[in-house]
């Protein structure tokens, strides 16, 4: 039975964990414990590690962990099927986020399945359409310029502290109607509650963003603006105003899924450029092919995962499912897939355009794709313009953090002073 | 504003009015015109807005704007449909009024 988004209650699906609790119908021969997200093979290189998974793992196998065992697929194919069959693989229940189970809400429209799904998602597709997020292009540009300002003169930063996360931030208050002052709350908010492993900072940091956002939810009902939290706290789909606890499970969603997925792309991606000068000077050779450079950058570099629950027995590749499993896809090895990109760990800004995972497919693609999109190709346009040449800071050590969020803790950068 | 008529592959016809500078797919979302998923939100990424341009409209439309969209819509289709094209890279002009397309039976 669908849920009801109005009145949120927890799910009542079962979260396996460890060999002891694998169920009956999960052959021997496909339980894995692959230590993905953390274990120290995936942390010494996620990326290379999950390349080789289509070398040394089942395309489809059962991974047993003390979080939470799931079915993992790493095929381009069976990610997309899996996505892309709600009626199979359903949302309800499948965003691991802990939540205070007596104040309990969904994220919203993640967690809800077609066809409600739909009528959320057609209050702010105008906005994240590409041709609304074009609207915010010379807003993003401002905001990239006066960072970069702030410190190219200065021969170095650390990347993710100076650029990565306040440039993401900067356009989320703007798009939401926050004020800017905000700036680095929001950052320490969004790096407490995600990269924490404190669990009592976590939770102290979640209780920070509920209290803030249900008070701008309460000041946007009262004077609405052009933002979309009042957009979304004034929407009435069908005529029926949403409820508060829609609104703020709305709000809050795209704080969280919108924030630290940017930041460890733009990790990820500004690591390898501070590697690879080469291809810095490529990618300002090719000013017209940017389109395609983002593109293959974001396939190269996917940073999450996708989770679902399984809604009815089904079998793919001849391995049998069954209702109340859960199955994660691992949307980098997917990108990764050799039969659908070749040579998958070079970076080729001429492939032949494929559908590529890193916002998933399907109904619950990611709406803030093209925004992130759109980001990416302005921070390189702005930085390279500025700094076009940058490595490394000699005896920097990358260490990835664990989590289903991919990329490097910090990366230190110098490059030379301008001339005066 | 111009109407646009999706034409499903079974034949049923939607007359939607769609407004000048939205894109095909858009005007069939929000509509629930049935047979355009457009799940990328037009980032020339999916292929599952693809539709055939009436014959009446192919040199109006024209051929895929880009070797992304080519590309794309080479991977979807077994053989590629000369009328064929993503209808997220159609924008809807004033002299698009009248504009016909067919869908496909099924995007994926």
């Amino acid at each position: 039975m669908a849920i009801d988004a109005a009145h949120p209650v927890p799910p009542a699906i079962a979260r396996p964990r460890g060999k002891d609790q694998v169920p009956a119908h999960v052959p021997e021969e496909l339980i894995r414990s692959s230590g993905l997200t953390t274990g120290p093979q995936f942390l010494a290189s996620p990326h290379d590690f999950m390349a080789g998974m289509h070398r040394d793992y089942p395309p489809i196998f059962y991974d047993v962990n003390e979080f939470c065992n799931a079915w993992q697929l790493i095929k381009h194919a069976d990610a997309l099927f899996a996505l892309r069959h709600w009626e199979f693989f359903s949302n309800e229940g499948a965003t691991p986020f802990p939540r205070d189970p007596h104040d309990y809400f969904y994220f919203i429209p993640i967690e809800i399945d077609p066809p409600h799904h739909r009528k959320y998602r057609n209050i702010v597709d105008p906005l994240f359409s590409p041709q609304g997020v074009l609207k915010l292009e010379g807003l993003i540009r401002g905001r990239a310029a006066a960072l970069l300002d702030g410190f190219a003169s200065r021969g170095e930063c650390e990347f993710t502290t100076a650029f990565g996360r306040p440039l993401p931030v900067s356009i989320f208050l703007d798009i939401m109607g926050l004020p800017q002052d905000m700036r680095d709350t929001f950052v320490q908010w969004a790096v407490a509650l995600l990269h924490s492993t404190d669990r009592a900072a976590m939770a102290q940091a979640m209780k920070s963003i509920v209290a803030y956002i249900k008070q701008a939810i309460a000041e946007k009902k009262a004077h609405p603006d052009a933002g979309v939290i009042s957009r979304i706290a004034h929407a009435a789909p069908d005529g029926t105003p949403l409820s508060d606890k829609e609104v703020f499970g709305f709000v809050i969603f795209l704080f969280i899924g919108g924030l630290d997925t940017v930041f460890a792309t733009l990790n990820n991606i500004w690591l390898w450029l501070a590697r690879n000068p080469d291809r810095c000077r490529e990618i300002i050779a090719r000013p017209d092919d940017l389109d395609d450079i983002v593109e293959e950058l974001l396939r190269r570099w996917s940073v999450t995962f996708s989770g679902r629950v399984v809604a009815q027995d089904l079998q793919m590749r001849g391995v049998k499912m069954k209702k109340g499993d859960r199955i994660t896809c691992v949307l980098p090895a997917c990108n990764f897939d050799p039969e659908v990109f070749p040579d998958p760990l070079e970076v080729n800004f001429d492939r032949p355009r494929k559908t590529i995972l890193a916002f998933t497919v399907g109904v619950h693609s990611c709406m803030g794709g093209h925004l992130a999109r759109l980001e990416l190709k302005i921070a390189l346009q702005e930085w390279l313009k500025r700094l076009p040449e940058f490595c490394l800071k000699p005896g920097a050590q990358i260490v990835y953090r664990p989590g289903g969020v991919v990329g490097p803790e910090s990366v230190p950068l110098v490059w030379a002073q301008p001339r005066r | 504003m111009p109407k646009v008529t999706y034409v499903q592959a079974n034949g049923t016809r939607h007359p939607i009015e769609v407004p000048i500078d939205e894109n095909v797919m858009r005007g069939a979302l929000y509509n629930d015109v049935p047979g355009i998923i457009g799940e990328c939100g037009g980032a020339r990424s999916c292929a599952t807005c693809r539709c055939y341009v009436d014959e009446a409209w192919t040199e109006q439309v024209g051929g895929p704007a880009s070797d992304a969209e080519r590309e794309l819509l080479m991977s979807a289709e077994d053989v590629l449909k000369p009328n064929a094209r993503l209808s997220c890279q159609i924008i809807v002009t004033p002299q698009l009024d009248g504009l016909i397309v067919h869908l496909p039976e099924r995007q994926y």
